[in-house]
């Protein structure tokens, strides 16, 4: 999430607010939301503060480079900054909706924590209610956001309500699904379009659970998905390509062909060398490259089946290229970079580039540009 | 404790090459050595853990603790299996006359031109279309056979316009097939075909000379006559709209290689290596053109060989017989073919409507009438097909063929994928009760799947993406 060091009108409330240029303030405003007004000038500041104190209690103004009309905002407590939720202009847009998770993965990238965290619930209805633009896709993301419960449905449906046309994408673990009365919390009636991201790391369940870290996650994983089928629900399944999954990855692909045909797609997705990742490095620090005919082979097993598959975080060069019609951009703007050597290279547009934190953490393989001369098939 | 390898319930079976393949419940499957086998059954947990998460993943192994999620999979997959049988009849076959100019040796049925009495009644006729309206299936196939329905494309034309205005408020999507020589065939019948949609599907046996052998009429020109319907089929009606089936004769075996071929130079893109059934032509000939198991065995081999080395050369040509045992191997998704569901499709997924004003449970049930055993009427043409459903042949037809109460069946790692056929067996023993084994159904079908197992063990990538491609129930498996 993005944060943004910020000049702040004193005495703000510590929630969700949109931020509005002053000259949009009077078009845009309304009783039940928050503006922060962007000020660029002691004029505007000045009219600002005039106008909260002739009434407009739910109007602060806020100065910072880099925030941008649109932007929904929740200031930082004790410190001149506030975090970006959403922005318009960003290609993929997600809510952050709870930082518990009841599996604990090797490569998680959002180490869960155990303090209670429900008022995020309550933030990111405000922030659905803040938006401006309906976005097509809205991700909700964790933690796991099934431990929500009813929370979890609240949002869906201030998604619903105020942003008819979005698509939600939920990232899930499904393990949840297992219980009838969290079934029941949160897919009875629930008919907006949405889509189910769940993570399957292998084809049985020693497997698997050793990569969650958790006993029995397997076996809950697989019933949810089930569920899932049962209520007409979309799934796409996700497969991060760590060492342990890589080495049972073509199997994975047939256990999935054979038993879970329902699925939208599959979605095979490079290693984030953050959190976890970090301290699991052995496991999770693959070289793609070196692995590239087992996704060749995977990908094959997948088409057999008829069933849809595509690439994440994978950028082009460390694919066969074989795969590369496969690949998208799929990370996220704010933690998005290339490399030196990426400048030059002819295939960059189309190339999901690299995690920020690669500096930190490493690299899918070993990157380097693609000449154009190896782009003609 | 977590994680210690328990057997699952699973069949098993030594294949000539000296594996043995097992099957879970799932109908998932995997091959050991000899030795592999006994550490499986004897101390599954000393099994290389890579080997041992892939018989997890098939079922075939699992561990104690209660698996609320995978029980349900299974369950599911048991259920996707037996999808096709339960769905309601998706066939309906109209024998409209049995009148047809061919005498071939090995058909017991059809009747000269100049025979009466022969032919459907229009009354009948239109009973047997109102009663394919009372399925359930929303999809439906109807097929005319015959004889050679368009010796009586009045019939064939009043049962289409039939079924097309009730329609209009049913709204089922129905295919139609009508099993010709298409010796009839004109250009009118083709404009009619069109309109409706109507595919065609003749008989070729072989090259030239195999098949005017097989089917003689006065002119000898059988082949030629076809062949003719064809080329004017695939003008008016395009190239897929008429697909051809052959018989083995025993004058086929010499030479499966010329058959295919023969499929591939009139650019045919399915070919059906049949059997002979015991039954479809008088037993007095069945010295004459019947053969043993293992004949038909080498002669489906180097066919399958044929059509797998045509497709390596990039001509798309499958064989139908594998697709079959394919799908029921490879796929989680049933295409329903009849002879190998349990309990059968015969009397369930599909009923024939015969000219002699009976409803049959299958082609071969209604031929077997012809012999003089009328024991597999389900009920007249007209009475509710509830009735006909739960008719005393019906219920008989489906104890007769589920796996569960057949002992040959239940050790059977095929057990799956097929099922006991009884009207095979009302045809070879007279009875629909037989030990499963004795069947020739039932060795011939161990020796197919045996021989399809046998060539995935070994099969290369390509030949495993092509055996999938035709695995699946798309593939449009014909009855």
């Amino acid at each position: 999430m993005r944060r943004i060091k910020v000049r702040l009108q004193a005495q703000v409330e510590m929630c969700v607010h949109r931020v509005v240029t002053y000259e949009n303030l009077a078009s845009e405003w309304s009783p039940d939301l928050r503006f922060f007004v962007l000020v660029f000038s002691a004029e505007n500041q000045a009219g600002t503060e005039a106008l909260r104190q002739s009434g407009l209690a739910n109007i602060a103004w806020i100065e910072g480079k880099g925030l941008q009309e649109g932007d929904i905002v929740v200031p930082v407590r004790d410190k001149q900054e506030v975090l970006v939720l959403l922005r318009e202009a960003d290609a993929h847009h997600s809510l952050f909706m709870t930082n518990r998770c009841n599996s604990y993965c090797l490569m998680c990238s959002q180490p869960p924590t155990l303090g209670d965290d429900g008022w995020l619930v309550g933030e990111a209805i405000d922030a659905v209610r803040h938006l401006r633009k309906s976005p097509p896709v809205l991700g909700l993301t964790g933690g796991e956001p099934l431990l929500l419960g009813t929370g979890l449905r609240q949002v869906l449906n201030a998604i619903e309500q105020e942003h008819p046309t979005t698509h939600v994408e939920i990232l899930t673990n499904g393990r949840l699904f297992s219980n009838r009365q969290v079934v029941s919390d949160i897919l009875d009636g629930l008919t907006m379009p949405a889509r189910w991201l769940v993570p399957l790391y292998g084809h049985c369940n020693f497997v698997h659970d050793f990569v969650v870290q958790t006993q029995g996650a397997f076996d809950e994983t697989i019933g949810g998905l089930l569920t899932l089928q049962a209520h007409g629900q979309q799934i796409q399944l996700r497969i991060v390509l760590i060492e342990p999954v890589l080495r049972v990855l073509p199997e994975l692909a047939a256990f999935i062909g054979r038993n879970l045909p329902f699925v939208r797609e599959v979605a095979l997705m490079g290693c984030e060398p953050i959190g976890f990742a970090l301290a699991n490095r052995e496991l999770c620090e693959v070289n793609l490259h070196e692995w590239g005919e087992t996704l060749e082979r995977s990908a094959r097993t997948l088409r057999r089946f008829s069933i849809p598959y595509l690439f994440m975080n994978a950028p082009l060069c460390a694919l066969p290229q074989s795969l590369w019609s496969d690949a998208h951009r799929s990370i996220s703007d704010w933690k998005n970079e290339y490399a030196a050597e990426c400048d030059g290279c002819a295939v960059k547009e189309s190339c999901s580039g690299l995690f920020s934190w690669y500096e930190r953490g490493w690299k899918p393989a070993p990157i380097r540009p693609i000449k154009q001369a190896e782009t003609i098939v | 404790m977590p994680y210690i390898p328990q057997l699952q319930p699973f069949q098993a079976r030594s294949l000539a090459d000296g594996f043995i393949v097992a099957t879970s419940r799932s109908g998932d499957f995997a091959f050991f050595s000899p030795s592999e086998f006994d550490q499986f059954q004897s101390a599954p947990a000393t099994l290389p853990l890579e080997f041992q998460a892939e018989l997890r993943a098939r079922f075939l192994l699992g561990d104690t603790g209660p698996h609320p999620g995978t029980k349900r999979l299974i369950t599911s997959r048991i259920a996707a299996k037996r999808e096709t049988v339960l769905k309601g009849p998706a066939l309906h076959i109209i024998v409209p006359t049995l009148q047809c100019a061919h005498s071939c040796q090995y058909c017991q049925v059809s009747r000269s031109l100049q025979d009466q009495g022969h032919t459907m009644s229009i009354t009948d006729i239109e009973a047997a279309c109102d009663t394919i309206f009372e399925s359930a299936s929303q999809t439906l196939t109807v097929e005319f056979q015959g004889g050679d329905p368009l010796i009586r494309f009045d019939l064939v034309k009043h049962a289409v316009l039939h079924l097309q205005r009730r329609n209009l408020s049913e709204q089922r999507r129905i295919r139609f097939v009508v099993a010709s020589t298409l010796h009839q065939l004109d250009p009118d019948m083709c404009t009619f075909f069109k309109e409706y949609n109507v595919y065609l599907s003749t008989s070729i046996d072989g090259p030239r000379d195999l098949h005017n052998r097989n089917r003689p009429i006065p002119g000898r020109d059988s082949y030629e006559r076809t062949v003719k319907g064809i080329e004017l089929a695939r003008e008016l009606l395009g190239h897929d709209a008429v697909a051809a089936l052959m018989t083995t004769t025993s004058s086929s075996l010499a030479d499966p290689e010329a058959i295919v071929d023969e499929y591939v130079r009139l650019g045919f893109k399915d070919i059906f290596l049949r059997p002979l059934s015991s039954y479809g032509f008088a037993k007095r000939n069945q010295i004459l053109l019947g053969y043993s198991v293992q004949k038909f065995f080498d002669f489906y081999q180097r066919g399958l060989k044929r059509v797998l080395h045509w497709n390596s050369h990039g001509v798309e040509i499958r064989e139908v017989y594998a697709c079959i045992l394919l799908n029921k191997m490879l796929s989680t998704f049933d295409a329903g073919y009849v002879d190998l569901q349990s309990p059968t499709g015969a009397g369930s997924s599909v009923l024939v409507y015969n000219y002699d004003g009976y409803v049959y449970p299958s082609d071969e049930a209604r031929m077997l009438a012809e012999t003089g055993d009328k024991s597999l009427r389900m009920g007249r043409i007209g009475e509710p097909l509830e009735n006909l459903l739960q008719s005393a042949v019906a219920r008989s037809l489906a104890v007769a063929s589920t796996v569960e109460n057949a002992e040959g069946c239940c050790d059977c790692p095929y057990n799956k994928f097929c099922g006991p056929n009884p009207v095979d067996a009302q045809a070879q023993f007279g009875t629909l009760f037989i030990p499963v084994e004795n069947t020739e159904h039932c060795q011939r079908h161990k020796g197919l799947f045996d021989a399809m197992f046998m060539e995935i063990r070994t099969a290369d990538e390509d030949l495993l993406d092509l055996f999938y491609q035709w695995a699946r129930p798309a593939a449009g498996v014909r009855d």
